[in-house]
């Protein structure tokens, strides 16, 4: 997730080839929801959330590494 | 920031690929999100 455009997106994704979708929120809606638009000047904050199988959080972390940190919780999933 | 045993905030986003994404889309299912400030920057 990130304020970026679908378009931006896009490009990210197809240079990276990755797996998972890449979820637009230009304005700045979900990441309000999850405590990640901390600077609205910036980009997102590197917001980490686990939802379970009822749609609750498990998990909220306020900084994530995104090389490593998805590889890591599914993993232990 | 939110607490675990929160309810998750609902969402509607679109992909890169133009999709409609939703929470309730992963009903049932075990989902795993993370923020990032820009497409293809490090740090």
């Amino acid at each position: 997730m990130s304020f970026d455009t679908p378009a931006e997106n896009k490009a990210f994704a197809e240079k990276f080839n990755f797996s998972f979708p890449l979820i637009s929120d230009t304005d700045r809606k979900i990441g309000t929801a999850y405590g990640a638009n901390a600077d609205p000047q910036k980009g997102a904050a590197r917001v980490g959330v686990i939802i379970d199988k009822d749609g609750k959080i498990k998990e909220w972390h306020a900084r994530v590494d995104a090389r490593a940190w998805p590889a890591e919780v599914i993993g232990r999933l | 920031m939110l607490n675990p045993g929160d309810k998750a905030p609902d969402f509607t986003g679109r992909d890169h690929a133009g999709k409609t994404v939703k929470l309730s889309d992963f009903k049932g299912k075990t989902l795993v999100l993370w923020f990032y400030p820009k497409a293809d920057t490090p740090g």
